[in-house]
This record gives structure tokens, C-alpha cells and sequence, in this order.
């Protein structure tokens, strides 16, 4: 007789209930510990703007992993822009081995401000396998510069204007820097910081002998890193500098050159020498075949 | 006749007895343990030497600055004789054009021994600047090379058909050999003619390119900057050495060959005497141009001379400095300043203290100069500060001076050392002036 | 009859319950491998890498974060490597005032370039003219001298001096024969005796914020060293072509470098920027060895109104060694 008593039946369902409860507590357990295991990333973004020409966002992606600060390369970052409840997709992309990307805009019209013109944009990155996801959001309002070169009595000068572009009204008190652009680092003209005036205008004295090629600078205005505005760089083309004069031996015949560049008189006297020896040399080699043969 | 052939027997070539035989085996061993150690040296990389940054040339230079100063004994013996009318050279003569000739080819060899790149050899010829001492250096070698072979084979035309005769009905394939190496010698008027001419014009060319082969070796050094280096005084230096060192070499070489076969009759003690005299002469001109070099910097010496030469007198180099000078210099001088001191013995001794003299002597004008550079050594190990060769280099170097020594015991072998036909001439001159005299 | 229909009923949640516990392991099971599989891609995969971070200390990193790089193909074919950068002479000033050795610069340069051999392409001397005069520490590069003596020497024309003033080595062609080494009077070029042995440190390098060549150039010089050939500063020029400064102005800590371009009469530290002519004009700039006349493109600043003490400089000095082997600690 096949009997499984009531009580066994019992036993078996208690037994099969607390299994489910302990793997189901696992499973869950296994899942909720996959989603601790993943690290936490951090999105820096920062908006420049050159006029009359681009504008663009440099981001950076870290992540503190075991306490220290590691870049976090190969992830898709999405930029769109916020205004109002809309949100526009701008574009995608991937930082690289250093955990930085740069997203360029071809001018701020592609981006669309609230009715403050305030400009509102996000990056936001959808989280993968190893990193939860982020976003970063930042603000900022449109500024003008405009610069351009005087003359005042015979002293050359770069005069700039600042301005809010959306309210098209003048900003004073705000600290300009003014550069020309060099290699490495670009070299400073005037004062460290020199201060719109209520006219929102600097006036800097360009000083005499920058070189340049041809004569040629490139000078720079640049509002750094403001709150509102960000950095904006305003690019001036002065025809002020003292032409470059190239002193390099490199096209010269010197005894340094290069074999194609050897100086006149090394070609000419150890040559003549040369063939003047061997010349005799195979002269008597050919004596020795005369010898031979008479 | 009868003595023609008496100087037949005297003068040709002959097998080597068991003392040849020992010698030529001593020497190939030395050879092998050498190409043994070169072979490790390409593989390893120039590390097995004891060269470091600051020490970066060592006694691969100077050896090869040896072997081109000892291969001046071609243009002082055969041709600054020779243009003197010195007549008593005759006998010499080829003895030092052999050594001339082994000399330059291992001062070729020994060079590429050098190259961190022996690969790459060939860039040498492509991509050749002429701005360059090296350069000047890789032509004047081969052209010297040509021109001392030239200098062995012209002469020995006449000693070859000689010899094919004599060998004949002995030796019937080296006989042949001979003969093809004679080109067909019969001594006609018209060989003769050529003969004579190509000898005259070898022997006026070699000293010029002698003096320039010279040069340019000085030139390697005083091309640079160093102290010890740079001086205006390097060619001459460097050509009064070569005298020195050439003339050593001869009288030593001499020597020995005319003891192992039994050529007093033809090496007298008058060539010896006359021999001693150019040595002297070339230990004054060369303790000239040592006084200009190392006395005078005790006058006015700037910081970094000052020292360097502190380091040669009296410091790290004193031992080889003082060692060089007397031993390779001063003594020899003495010795052949007596009438005594210009016979056979004395004079061997002599020539031995000034080849070694001169070998370490070159040691001194490399080694010091490199390890006093402008700037300090610091941030590089402690041996760097010194340099004393490792066995790789004393082997391969040693090995270089075997082959130089096999070539001159090769021909030794199958050459006359003495020039038979010019001897007989000599002779034969001699005698017919006897009798018309008697 | 009621005994059948129970035990049925029984059997039926018996089987049942023995099959709902079947369902829920193998289904556990399958999601536990499908997240192991999952898994292997990503990190924990439990294999760790020693790498070296850019500041020299060695890392242990999960292997699977470590991603191939192919390294961009093109080289600009444009730009002669014999020639250089047109409408420019690069110089370095060297402010003897600032100098504490550190020795950052010497152990940069030796980590960019892969020196492993005992002898560092950067030097820093600890200086004094006579013993009345006070010490100081002096750090020395490659000159690149206008009228180098190393170049006129070099027999195959393997060192070449450019139109923008540096003096590079092509070590495809050097045949070894020293006389550079022999010639130069400041003693900067270094000799590789031996195998350079790049491997471990090569492998070790993750670091892509520069393109590096694909294969040899004298453009960077190091990558990689070949035995029997000659190396030396090269004033980075692998990192200039990308408006980057050279590593050893970046890594001094305390600005000791300048670097710039002399026609445009500017240099900068990286933090400084400044004219170059009134730099030396005002601190009495000079060079090493003016009386040779070799023309060196390196300027020295004087050691006055020192910033730091010379002795406390004397806690780095290593008189004999200037290296750190890979493998040995970097602290």
C-alpha cells in the first residue's frame, strides 16, 4: 500500500517551503549583490565657447575605486538639452583611455535656452556592467565678446567688449584675461586680471617685439571659468609682432650637416686626393698585369 | 756560382722545424680563444669588455693606434731609406715591408672589432660623411693597405721566379704556385723597366700617404674637445711615434728571424749598429715632442689639465705612465747611445722595451683622457670610475697580435726574408769590382 | 474508496511539491550560470595586473579592465623626421635657483623612455666651482648644441641636427663606434653595452595620452633602445608635436625646467609663462661650456636667492646609481 501519511505530507511541504524561502533569499540575495558590486561614477563637465566659431564640452568621467581616483574610459555619454519639460538628444560620446571626451557644438544655436536664456544641458551615462549610472547637469547663459585692436598715439592697444548676449546688456566687473597664443602655454599681455569698466570694456596696452611668423599673433580675450557664463575666447588676428627670423644652420653647407651638405672644400681637396692615389694604385696594378704578360 | 748558391740555400724558404711548428700551434690557439671571445662579444653586446659610458674606448683603440703606428716601418725603412740612399737597408727591407703589410690589415680588423655594430658595416660606404675622421680614416686605411701590398709584391717578382726554379724538381706544386704569383718573371729588359719604375713611384707615394695615415689616426683625438686630446700638437706626435714604434718593431722582428735562420752573414753587426742609430734618432725626436706634450703643461695648466696630468705623473696612471716612458723610451735611448749598446743583443732588448713600451704607451693617450671628461661622473656605478681591461678584451686583443705575428711567420715560411736577386746583384756587383781590382 | 481518492491526492502534491522543487533549483541553477557567464567579461573575473600608474607606483588591477589599444596608424608623412617643425628653435632654461633634486625629472624621463640600463639620460651633478664657492645642484639634458660636436663626428650621419634646433639619433643606422660619445664635451650620450632588456618595462606602459610611433624613429628616442647603438635626450619631440611639454619640465616639482621656442622668445614651466629674453636678461642667464663654442640651446639661471636649502638635497643623492631596475621598489 502506497500511503504517505498526512503528517509526512506536512513535513515534506514545511521542507520544500523553507528550501524556496533559503534559495529564493539567495537569488535574491545573488542580484541585490550584483548591483553593490558595481562602482559609482563621477561626470565633471565644462563648457567653453570661442566666438565665431565653436562651442564645446569637455567632460571627464572618474570613479573612486579602493580610495583612489581612477579614470573611467570606453563609456557612451549621452548630452542632451533641457528646456522646460523637453528634452533634446544632442549627440553621443566615448571617453577615451583617460576617461575624458569632448563634445563639440558647431554653434550654440543647435541648443535651445529657457525663457531666462538660461542653457540648460545634461550628460548622462546609462550605466553598464561594472559602473552604476551617472548624469551631470550644468547651466549656463551665452556671453560676447568682442575684441578688436586700436591705436592710440602711436601705442597699439587690444580693446574688448563683454556682453550678455540674450539680454544684450554690458557686464562690468567681470575679470578678463588677455594672451598671446603661444606653443605651450600662451604668454600673458597686460595684468593678470584686468576688470571690465561700466562699459563692460578692458583696454590693453599690446606690448612692442612679441615675434611671430610673418609678423603675425593671434591674440586671445578669455573670461575663465565663470559661473555663469563659462569660459568664453574671443580671438583677435594682429599683424603686430616682429617678424620670426629663422637662424637655423640646417640649409647651410657646416661641418654638422648632413652628407648632402658637406662644405666645399671637404668635396673638393679629400676627393681630388682620393682619386689622385688611386689613380697611381691602379696604375700599378695594371704594371703588374703588364709584367705578366710580355 | 758557387756562392750564388750558398745564398740560394741560405736565402730560401724552408720548413719549419719543431720550433716553427710549436710557434704556429701557440699561436693558433692563441687566434681561437680570441674568435671564441669575439663570437661572445657580438652575441652579449660590447658589455663583456670592461667599456662603460665614460670609458669608451679601451684597448681595442689603442691597439688599433699600435698596429698603425708599427706599420710606419714601410715608409721610414723602404722609402725615406731609400730616397737617402741608404744602402745598408737592403737586407731589411722586406722584413719590414711584411711587417708593414700585417700590421695595417690588423689595424683594419682590429677597428670593426670595435664597432657595436659590426652589421652594420656596410653604412660606413653608403652613407659616408666626409665631415667625419672616421671617415677619412676608412679610406686611408684600404689605400694603405694596397699600397704596402703593392710595396711587398713589386720586389719580390724577381725572388719568385727564383724560387719556382729552385722548387721545381723539390716541390713541383709549390713550385707552381710560385711561378703563377711570379707573373711570368724572366727579368727582361722590359719587366725590369716596369719593375723599377712602379718601385719608384710606391716608394715616394708611401711616405705621403704614410704621413696622412698617421695624421688622420691622430686626428680621431684631436678632433674632440678632451683634455689631452685636444692639442695642435697630435700629428706630429703621433707621426714621431709611429717612427719610434716602427723601428722598434723591425729590430725586434729582425732579430728573431735572423737567429731562427742563421743570417748573420747577411744581417751583420754593421746593420744593427746603423739600426740603432735610426732608433736613437727617432727616441730623441720622440722624447722632443714627449717634453713639449707632458713638461710643459707644469707651466700654465688650466684646472682639468692640471689634473689629468697629476693623474699620469703622480696619480692613478704613474705606474703605466713612468713605464711607457722609461721602459719604452729612455732606456732604449740609452742603450743605443754607446757603441756596445748597437750590437745584435743590446739592440733586441731595446726594440722589445720599445714595442711594449709603445703598446702601453698607447694605452696612456686613450684610457686617461676618457675617464677625465669636462663635467663629473656622478649617478653611475662605481666601476664606471675606472677602467682595466676584462678577459674578453685581453683575449681578443691578444689574438689580433697573434694573427699580425702568424701573417709574419707565414711569410716567413714561404717568402724570402732577404731579397735573394738583389743580394745577388749586390754581390755579384761586389765581386766584379774585386776583381777588377785584384 | 476515500483511502484511494486521499492517497491520490497525496501522490498528486507529492509529485507536485517534488516538482516545484526541481523547477526552483534547476531554475536558480540556470540564472546562476547565466550570471557567471555574464560575469566573465566583465570585472572579478578574479585575475589581477601589476601595471604602473603615471606617477610610477605599481598598481594591482583586475585584468578584464585592461583593454587592448590599437595605436593610430598614421604618422604624418608630411613632416620630415630629419627636418622638424618649421619656424622653430626649442630651448630649455634650467633655474639652478629652484633645484632641491628631487630627482622627479631624472625618473620620469627614465620611465618614458624605458631606460634600463645603469646610466640616466638626464643628470643631476651636485656642483661646486671651487671649495670657497657655494654648492648647488645642476640637472643636465642633451644640449642640442647649434654647432654640435657629436653630429660632425658621426662617420654614417646617424645624428643629425634639425631646422628646429634638436639633435636626434636615427639608431637604425649608428654602428656603434662611440665617437659621438667620445666627442661630446658634456658627456650626455649613453651607450647601450647590452641587450637593453625593454621588455618588462614596455609591457608595463598603458599609458596612451600620446601617439606613439609604430615603429622606430629618432622622434623617440628609447622606443625601442637597440644594442651597440647610442641614445640620449631627445627634448621629447613625440610629445611636442602634440603641443604636450617634455616629461621632465612637468614632473620637477618645484618649476626647475623652462621649455619653449626661441623665435617665439616664450618658455613656460608649465605653470609660468614667460619672455625668454628678459628671463635671462634679469636672472643673468648663461650657458654650460660658452667656451668651447658648441652653441648649446640649454640656459642656466644662476643660483641666487636660492628657494630651498643645497643640503636638503643630499637625502636624494645615489653617486652611483641614477637607474631604478624594473622590479626593484619604487618607493
Amino acid at each position: 500500500m502506497n500511503f504517505i501519511s498526512k503528517s509526512q505530507i506536512k513535513l515534506r511541504f514545511v521542507l520544500l517551503a523553507s528550501i524556496s524561502v533559503f534559495l529564493l533569499s539567495t537569488l535574491v540575495q545573488s542580484l541585490y549583490a550584483q548591483d553593490t558590486e558595481k562602482n559609482s561614477v563621477r561626470l565633471k563637465a565644462n563648457y567653453f565657447k570661442i566666438m565665431d566659431s565653436e562651442v564645446y564640452f569637455n567632460i571627464a568621467a572618474s570613479s573612486r575605486i579602493d580610495r583612489q581616483n581612477v579614470d573611467v574610459a570606453n563609456i557612451d555619454i549621452i548630452i542632451t538639452n533641457e528646456i522646460e519639460d523637453e528634452e533634446i538628444e544632442l549627440g553621443k560620446v566615448t571617453t577615451n583611455m583617460k576617461g575624458e571626451a569632448k563634445f563639440v557644438l558647431k554653434s550654440l544655436s543647435a541648443m535651445r535656452p529657457d525663457s531666462t536664456g538660461l542653457y540648460t544641458i545634461s550628460m548622462s551615462f546609462k550605466g553598464n556592467d561594472a559602473f552604476k549610472r551617472a548624469s551631470k547637469s550644468i547651466s549656463f547663459r551665452d556671453a560676447t565678446i568682442k575684441a578688436n585692436l586700436i591705436t592710440k598715439d602711436s601705442v597699439n592697444y587690444i580693446s574688448a567688449t563683454l556682453l550678455d548676449t540674450a539680454k544684450d546688456s554690458i557686464l562690468s566687473d567681470q575679470l578678463l584675461n588677455v594672451q598671446v597664443q603661444r606653443l605651450f602655454r600662451n604668454l600673458r599681455i597686460g595684468k593678470e586680471f584686468n576688470s571690465t569698466d561700466e562699459n563692460g570694456t578692458i583696454l590693453v596696452p599690446i606690448e612692442e617685439g612679441i615675434p611671430g611668423v610673418d609678423g603675425n599673433l593671434t591674440l586671445e580675450v578669455v573670461l575663465n571659468d565663470s559661473d555663469d557664463y563659462g569660459t568664453v575666447k574671443a580671438l583677435v588676428k594682429a599683424p603686430l609682432g616682429t617678424p620670426i627670423v629663422d637662424e637655423s644652420t640646417f640649409d647651410q653647407r657646416k661641418m654638422w650637416s648632413p652628407r648632402n651638405k658637406t662644405p666645399l672644400f671637404l668635396l673638393i681637396f679629400p676627393n681630388l686626393i682620393i682619386f689622385g692615389m688611386w689613380a697611381f694604385i691602379i696604375y700599378l696594378f695594371i704594371n703588374l698585369f703588364r709584367i705578366a704578360k710580355t | 756560382m758557387k756562392n750564388y748558391d750558398t745564398l740560394l740555400k741560405d736565402l730560401t724558404p724552408r720548413k719549419f722545424g719543431k720550433r716553427g711548428t710549436i710557434w704556429t700551434v701557440f699561436l693558433l690557439l692563441i687566434i681561437i680563444a680570441g674568435l671564441i671571445a669575439y663570437i661572445d662579444q657580438v652575441i652579449k653586446g660590447q658589455v663583456v669588455t670592461n667599456m662603460r659610458d665614460y670609458a669608451l674606448w679601451g684597448i681595442y683603440i689603442s691597439n688599433f693606434v699600435f698596429f698603425v703606428a708599427t706599420s710606419f716601418v714601410g715608409s721610414v725603412t723602404v722609402a725615406i731609406l731609400r730616397l737617402t740612399n741608404n744602402s745598408w737597408r737592403t737586407p731589411l727591407v722586406r722584413i719590414a715591408e711584411i711587417i708593414t703589410l700585417a700590421a695595417i690589415v690588423m689595424a683594419g680588423v682590429t677597428i670593426m672589432i670595435d664597432m657595436g655594430r659590426p652589421d652594420r658595416l656596410l653604412n660606413l660606404f653608403i652613407h659616408a660623411r666626409l665631415q667625419s675622421p672616421i671617415t677619412w680614416d676608412v679610406i686611408i686605411v684600404p689605400t694603405s693597405i694596397a699600397l704596402s701590398f703593392l710595396l711587398l709584391y713589386f720586389p719580390l717578382l724577381p725572388d719568385l721566379a727564383i724560387l719556382k726554379k729552385h722548387f721545381k724538381k723539390t716541390k713541383p706544386t709549390l713550385s707552381k704556385w710560385y711561378g703563377k704569383l711570379a707573373l711570368n718573371w724572366e727579368g727582361s729588359k722590359a719587366q725590369k723597366a716596369i719593375q723599377e719604375k712602379s718601385i719608384k713611384i710606391i716608394a715616394i707615394m708611401i711616405i705621403p700617404v704614410g704621413i696622412m695615415l698617421q695624421t688622420i689616426d691622430a686626428w680621431l683625438f684631436s678632433t674632440t674637445y678632451r683634455i689631452g686630446w685636444d692639442s695642435t700638437n697630435m700629428g706630429a706626435y703621433f707621426i714621431s711615434g709611429a717612427f719610434l714604434a716602427g723601428v722598434g718593431a723591425l729590430i725586434t722582428v729582425v732579430y728573431i728571424i735572423r737567429k731562427v735562420r742563421r743570417l748573420e752573414n747577411y744581417i751583420t753587426d754593421y746593420h744593427f749598429d746603423k739600426m740603432g742609430k735610426f732608433l736613437g734618432l727617432a727616441a730623441l725626436t720622440y722624447l722632443y715632442f714627449n717634453i713639449n706634450e707632458y713638461l710643459l703643461p707644469i707651466f700654465t695648466a688650466p684646472v682639468e689639465e692640471d689634473i689629468h696630468l697629476n693623474a699620469l705623473v703622480s696619480g692613478e696612471y704613474a705606474g703605466l705612465f713612468w713605464f711607457s716612458q722609461i721602459v719604452g723610451l729612455l732606456l732604449p735611448l740609452l742603450i743605443v747611445l754607446f757603441n756596445k749598446g748597437r750590437k745584435p743583443g743590446p739592440m733586441f732588448i731595446a726594440g722589445i722595451m720599445v714595442v711594449i713600451g709603445s703598446w702601453w704607451k698607447r694605452y696612456i693617450i686613450v684610457t686617461p683622457t676618457l675617464l677625465h671628461p669636462f663635467l663629473p661622473i656622478e649617478g653611475v656605478p662605481e666601476s664606471w670610475h675606472h677602467y682595466f681591461p676584462s678577459l674578453h678584451e685581453w683575449l681578443i686583443t691578444a689574438a689580433t697580435l697573434a694573427m699580425a705575428l702568424l701573417m709574419i711567420t707565414l711569410f716567413v715560411r714561404y717568402l724570402p726574408v732577404i731579397p735573394i736577386q738583389r743580394t745577388a746583384d749586390e754581390r755579384a756587383l761586389l765581386k766584379t769590382d774585386k776583381n777588377s781590382e785584384s | 474508496m476515500e483511502d484511494n481518492n486521499k492517497n491520490s491526492r497525496r501522490k498528486f502534491l507529492d509529485k507536485g511539491l517534488k516538482l516545484g522543487l526541481v523547477t526552483a533549483i534547476g531554475g536558480l541553477g540556470l540564472s546562476k550560470i547565466a550570471t557567471k557567464l555574464n560575469a566573465k567579461n566583465d570585472e572579478h573575473s578574479g585575475e589581477k595586473m601589476e601595471l604602473m600608474t603615471t606617477d610610477g607606483k605599481i598598481v594591482q588591477v583586475d585584468s578584464s579592465e585592461v583593454m587592448e589599444v590599437t595605436h593610430s596608424e598614421d604618422y604624418d608623412t608630411k613632416y620630415n623626421v630629419r627636418e622638424g617643425f618649421p619656424n622653430r628653435k626649442f630651448v630649455m632654461v634650467i633655474d639652478l635657483a629652484k633645484c632641491k633634486n628631487a630627482l622627479k625629472c631624472v625618473s620620469v624621463c627614465n620611465k618614458h623612455h624605458y631606460v634600463t640600463g645603469e646610466n640616466a639620460w638626464i643628470k643631476v651633478h651636485k656642483m661646486q666651482e671651487s671649495k670657497d664657492t657655494a654648492p648647488y645642484w645642476m640637472p643636465r639634458t642633451c644640449m642640442h648644441c647649434d654647432k654640435p660636436a657629436c653630429v660632425t663626428v658621426c662617420p654614417v650621419d646617424a645624428t643629425f641636427k634639425r631646422r628646429d634646433g634638436l639633435v636626434l639619433i636615427d639608431n637604425e643606422r649608428c654602428i656603434g663606434c662611440r665617437f659621438c660619445m667620445a666627442a661630446c664635451p658634456y658627456s650626455i650620450r649613453v651607450f647601450n653595452w647590452s641587450e637593453p632588456g625593454q621588455e618588462i618595462t614596455l609591457n608595463m606602459d598603458h599609458d596612451t595620452s600620446m601617439e606613439k610611433p609604430m615603429h622606430a624613429s629618432p622622434d623617440y628616442a628609447g622606443l625601442p633602445s637597440v644594442k651597440g647603438t647610442v641614445d640620449k635626450c631627445d627634448f621629447c619631440p613625440h610629445a611636442i608635436k602634440d603641443n604636450i611639454l617634455p616629461h621632465c619640465v612637468t614632473a620637477c616639482p618645484n618649476g626647475v625646467f623652462y621649455f619653449g621656442d626661441k623665435y617665439e622668445d616664450t618658455v613656460t614651466n608649465g605653470e609660468e609663462t614667460l619672455r625668454l629674453k628678459k628671463l635671462l636678461k634679469d636672472k643673468a642667464g648663461y650657458r654650460l661650456l660658452e667656451e668651447l663654442g658648441t652653441a648649446p640651446s640649454v640656459y642656466y639661471l644662476p643660483p641666487v636667492d636660492r628657494l630651498v636649502d643645497f643640503e636638503d638635497g643630499m637625502e636624494n643623492y645615489t653617486e652611483f646609481q641614477s637607474v631604478e631596475k624594473p622590479g626593484e621598489k619604487t618607493e
